[in-house]
């Protein structure tokens, strides 16, 4: 029977196996920390459906999202708002950015018009006329 | 010096466990990796929608309407009786939004520039007034807009 024999005339080897282990390990925790930051963002909300719902391609014009909850309560940034802060916050942040600014509603299906009716109104209050509604893509009709 | 690799043993004898070790690791972190990758998550997407600030009529409901081939604007008017969503299409009953839909369908055959004014009830879930909006675009409208009443803030 043969048996197997490493011969080698180098002292000294190079042995990518832990480094490619290492470097995946990197791109894990970097693809991990990143999609837990996205998901702090991103509040679990059940949202609308609708069929002419469009991909979220448009990456550069600066955007503000908003949470509106099931019980009408509002998140901007992760922290509650009050619709009474709502114009002021948006005011502000036009100045900083720019005419182009773009409104996101992310709201639950469940939640009341009447807690998206502020929104929009401190949106035409403070000159943002770019409002779109994050929805879940359903079949065509 | 002779280097042996620490893979053989004395004698010559590979040791096949330590061999398959760095490459089951690898595999696996391949694995998690592709497992990760591919999205479990349901993608989102969007319903553009322009805010403008004209002024309503607060009466209109009370206009004598006119005849449907001389619409000025399409309002469709969204209530809720409690556990389901009622439809009234310029002041007119509809049963159900499929109803909604071939009306909205046959004045966008009509005159597709008609905006189309949705005065959703306070009480509506924002699930059906997208709908509304929804069957709105679907029927052809460009111009789709919501109603509020500058009262609620």
């Amino acid at each position: 029977m043969q048996i197997p024999q490493y011969k080698s005339n180098r002292k000294y080897g190079f042995n990518m196996t832990p480094m490619i282990d290492v470097v995946f390990l990197l791109i894990i925790f970097f693809l991990v920390s990143s999609h837990l930051s996205k998901q702090e963002s991103q509040l679990e909300l059940e949202l609308p459906t609708a069929s002419t719902g469009q991909d979220d391609v448009d990456q550069e014009t600066p955007r503000l999202t908003i949470n509106v909850q099931a019980d009408g309560s509002m998140l901007l940034a992760g922290r509650p708002i009050t619709k009474q802060q709502l114009e002021s916050r948006f005011a502000e942040v036009r100045l900083k950015e720019g005419e182009n600014i773009e409104v996101r509603i992310r709201g639950s299906r469940l939640t009341p018009y009447a807690a998206v009716e502020p929104i929009m109104l401190a949106c035409t209050g403070a000159k943002i006329w770019n409002v779109t509604y994050a929805v879940y893509r359903e079949a065509g009709r | 010096m002779r280097r042996k690799s620490p893979l053989v043993r004395r004698g010559g004898e590979v040791d096949i466990d330590s061999a398959m070790t760095p490459m089951i690791d690898v595999v696996f972190l391949l694995l998690v990796f592709f497992v990760w990758t591919a999205s479990f998550q349901v993608v989102e997407h969007i319903l553009p929608s322009k805010v403008s600030a004209q002024l309503g009529n607060d009466a209109s409901t009370d206009v004598e309407l006119p005849p449907p081939d001389d619409f000025d604007d399409v309002v469709v008017r969204i209530g809720w009786n409690g556990q389901t969503p009622t439809w009234k299409v310029n002041n007119q009953q509809v049963d159900s939004l499929a109803v909604v839909e071939q009306q909205l369908k046959v004045i966008s055959s009509i005159e597709v520039g008609v905006p189309v004014i949705l005065h959703p009830d306070p009480i509506v879930p924002l699930g059906h007034v997208i709908e509304a909006y929804d069957v709105a675009k679907v029927a052809g409208f460009n111009q789709v807009s919501f109603a509020v009443n500058p009262q609620v803030n």
